[in-house]
């Protein structure tokens, strides 16, 4: 039985420009939004989009995002057959790689693929904050007749160097495709969200690995070997809401507009396009007489005594009273002591911050950096945690970084 | 160390008790009424067997039973979906003569062959209308070491005022009991004492051949009531021992108390003694995490996700999925599933069944002794 598109998620990224975020984690599996991890966006654009058969590809620090995914039941997609499978490297008879590029990671899962006999194979990036409908792509896909589509963003153009940028003509027809270029000629940034026909991806990859200079990489070589060969490579243009949350200062802002849809344009509150995830099963939350919140999003589990500006609480997140809460990202079961002032930040999962420990500052003049907490750290009472700093070990009493 | 796995099953009796409770009951029965937020009464009983590794759990539904049915749906939330055992619903076998169950004899009578295929050596039995997070390994290890033929938990408390009063005493609807060592010694139905009293918890625990052979000399002989008809007369000759109960119980006999305990819960120390344990499961709806909104202002409120809050709340549960629009002010209330209140509104001492609408400007105040409960749907 034939399946018309399946879905292979690049997950393996080490997301290194994460740092304390992702020392202990994939960075798909990195928590977004008060209850989501960033994967539960691909995964729910995918079930949303009646793609039942989703393969994701882990390589660095796998143990939670495993954990996460399990059978996939959160997301509807624990099915008989097709359903989630995380796709590891795995040895081979003729022996054994690690995933040496996005082009790899596809390829030693050919066989993977070819159990459901697809047409269509759609690459999903893991690290992006979308709600996209890939069977609207899909669509255009087809009556393009493309072998090849790719979702473009139109970006500003003094942003346009940063990107790969995407050329077509007036029919959404790819001419060129510029990596990084000094002197942009588009300013149509690819998403990373391909769309191949099945039989012309295998054909690529089997040639891509064969070749010994490549990098196994779909942006330096898949797309320019089908540029070379002139298939029919069509642009998507997709003008929702898209974030790569690559940084710590971008993974914070996406956060931030997750508290202004209204104006962002990332609205989570859809009930028409859902974003599933892995439940917590706590009791709602609960606030306390002499608490504030404004401005905020909270979920089941916390325990507000103290104030709570602008910001987002994960599940089980308590503040003791006097503790002074703004502009920050608190990570699940993260503990905020009596009289901590946390502001301009991200603490992730189970830091416990001190009493009358102060982490981040709002920005002013030059200094306008995220703090970051990584995960399981201590701050101790009365520390003093300058708005850049990285830190990853626990901080003593006192001290200041 | 007894393997618990194996060792009992479960039998829940979802509609005990709905006629206390009718407004609550109208459309749905005691196991389904939302409570603390985000649960269902049955919650409680079914994830603390769950957690106790009762995996073999019948659900004696009887009727106005849809919404339970939706509720627990394949019981994956409780991770009841097993081979060997998991969640059975056994509506009211239809025969001739269709009649609907009364005590529990006509109800465990109807699944005897179902109980004798089983290979659990004990069967718990119990209501939904208390909410505990309660350890059923411990109430097992105490049966053991007793030697008790039965053992019924209880807790003591004063008899609610609302069972004296409650309609009906010819039925039989409530049980204390004097202990001896351990042992009840009298057991008494719709007793009218006053000051606190040993009062069943009605969760029972007992061999399964033993229920079996109880439950079928009972039923010939047309008898209703396993407590009235089965453990009364059998007293004196029945090891019926009483396992107390010290942790926090929440019992639910009529719309006040059921609005007291709510209300309870929003004491930390409550809260905590309730859901320090194992974790309580319900069924999920994948909200977004509650949103408060510039201008919102509350205090003293627990709320579940999915929330919009723009105006003013204070000493009020709140479920999922509750809109709570700008200038409106709500004050000690309970708000049902996706409840809207308008800009504006002002409304105190209320009850707000789900999707129940209060329109912009509204006023509508109950009292603390008297809540105003307002149902399912209506649009005020």
């Amino acid at each position: 039985m034939a399946k018309e598109m399946i879905a292979m998620l690049l997950a393996g990224g080490q997301g290194s420009r994460l740092y304390a975020l992702t020392e202990k984690l994939a960075k798909p599996a990195v928590p977004f939004g008060g209850k989501y991890r960033i994967i539960d966006f691909p995964l729910s654009n995918c079930v949303n989009s009646g793609i039942d058969t989703v393969g994701i590809l882990t390589q660095y620090q796998p143990l939670v995002l495993n954990e996460y995914i399990g059978n996939g039941q959160p997301w509807d997609l624990d099915r008989l057959y097709g359903g989630v499978h995380v796709l590891p490297p795995y040895q081979k008879a003729s022996g054994s790689d690690w995933y040496k590029g996005t082009a790899n990671a596809i390829y030693q899962n050919i066989s993977f693929i070819e159990r459901y006999d697809p047409k269509y194979v759609i690459i999903l990036s893991g690290d992006q904050i979308c709600k996209q409908d890939y069977s609207d792509f899909l669509k255009f896909h087809k009556e393009k007749d493309a072998e090849f589509s790719v979702a473009v963003m139109e970006v500003p153009w003094e942003e346009a160097p940063r990107f790969g940028l995407m050329v077509a003509d007036e029919n959404d027809k790819i001419t060129e495709f510029q990596e990084k270029p000094k002197n942009p000629k588009s300013n149509l940034a690819s998403m990373g969200i391909y769309i191949f026909n099945w039989d012309i991806l295998k054909q690529y990859l089997e040639e891509d690995e064969a070749d010994p200079n490549s990098a196994n990489d779909f942006g330096n070589n898949i797309i320019p070997n089908l540029l070379r060969d002139r298939r029919r490579m069509y642009a998507y243009h997709f003008n929702g809401y898209w974030k790569d949350v690559g940084t710590i200062a971008s993974l914070w802002e996406a956060n931030m507009e997750v508290l202004d849809p209204e104006h962002s344009g990332i609205n989570l509150f859809d009930e028409d396009w859902k974003i599933y995830s892995r439940n917590s099963g706590m009791t709602g939350h609960k606030i306390n007489a002499g608490a504030v919140v404004e401005n905020s999003m909270i979920t089941d589990g916390c325990r507000i005594k103290g104030t709570v500006k602008h910001s987002i609480l994960f599940a089980g997140v308590k503040v003791e009273d006097d503790a002074v809460i703004e502009d920050a990202v608190i990570m699940g079961g993260s503990v905020i002591k009596h009289g901590a002032v946390v502001k301009h930040c991200i603490v992730a999962e189970n830091v416990t911050i001190g009493e009358h420990a102060v982490v981040g500052a709002m920005p002013s003049g030059e200094e306008s950096g995220v703090a970051t907490i990584g995960a399981g750290i201590t701050i101790g009472a009365g520390a003093v945690i300058g708005p850049d700093a990285m830190i990853n070990k626990n901080v003593e009493g006192g001290e200041d970084q | 160390m007894m393997n618990s796995k194996t060792s009992a099953l479960g039998i829940i009796f979802p509609n005990s008790y709905d006629a206390l409770i009718p407004e609550l009951v109208n459309v749905r029965l005691m196991a389904s009424i939302p409570f603390a937020s985000r649960y269902r009464l049955i919650d409680f009983i079914l994830s603390s067997m769950a957690n106790c590794g009762i995996d073999n759990i019948s659900i004696m539904v009887n009727n106005n039973y849809h919404s339970l049915m939706d509720h627990l749906d394949s019981g994956r939330e409780w991770d009841l979906v097993r081979k060997n055992g998991g969640l059975n619903i056994f509506p009211p076998y239809a025969e001739k003569e269709s009649r609907r169950f009364t005590g529990r004899v006509a109800g465990l009578a109807s699944i005897l062959s179902f109980l004798q295929d089983q290979k659990e050596k004990y069967v718990v039995l119990s209501d939904t209308n208390i909410v505990v997070n309660f350890d059923f390994n411990a109430m097992i290890q105490a049966h053991i070491e007793t030697g008790a033929d039965v053992t019924v938990a209880y807790n003591t408390q004063e008899i609610p005022e609302s069972l004296i009063k409650a309609p009906g005493t010819d039925l039989s609807l409530y049980y204390t009991f004097d202990i001896e060592d351990g042992r009840i010694t009298r057991l008494y139905v719709n007793s009218k004492k006053e000051g606190i009293q040993n009062c069943s918890m009605n969760i029972y625990l007992l061999e399964r051949e033993l229920l079996i052979d109880l439950v079928n000399t009972a039923f010939v002989h047309g008898k209703e009531y396993f407590e009235r008809d089965i453990l009364l007369p059998h007293i004196n000759k029945l090891n019926v021992q009483a396992y107390k109960y010290d942790k926090y119980i929440a019992r639910i006999c009529d719309v006040k108390s059921y609005y007291d305990e709510n209300m309870k819960l929003l004491d930390d120390y409550n809260l905590d003694s309730l859901f320090s344990g194992n974790p309580i499961y319900t069924k999920i709806r994948d909200d977004n995490p509650t949103r408060y909104i510039q201008d919102s202002k509350v205090r003293n409120v627990m709320v579940a996700d999915g929330c919009i809050i723009e105006g003013e709340v204070e000493n009020s549960v709140i479920f999922r999925g509750v809109k709570i629009a700008k200038g409106a002010k709500v004050k000690n209330c309970i708000l049902m599933q996706d409840t809207v209140v308008e800009p504006g509104a002002e409304i105190e001492y209320l009850i707000t069944d789900k999707n129940v609408k209060i329109s912009a400007g509204k006023d509508m105040r109950g009292t603390d002794t008297h809540p105003v409960y307002i149902s399912k749907y209506q649009e005020v």
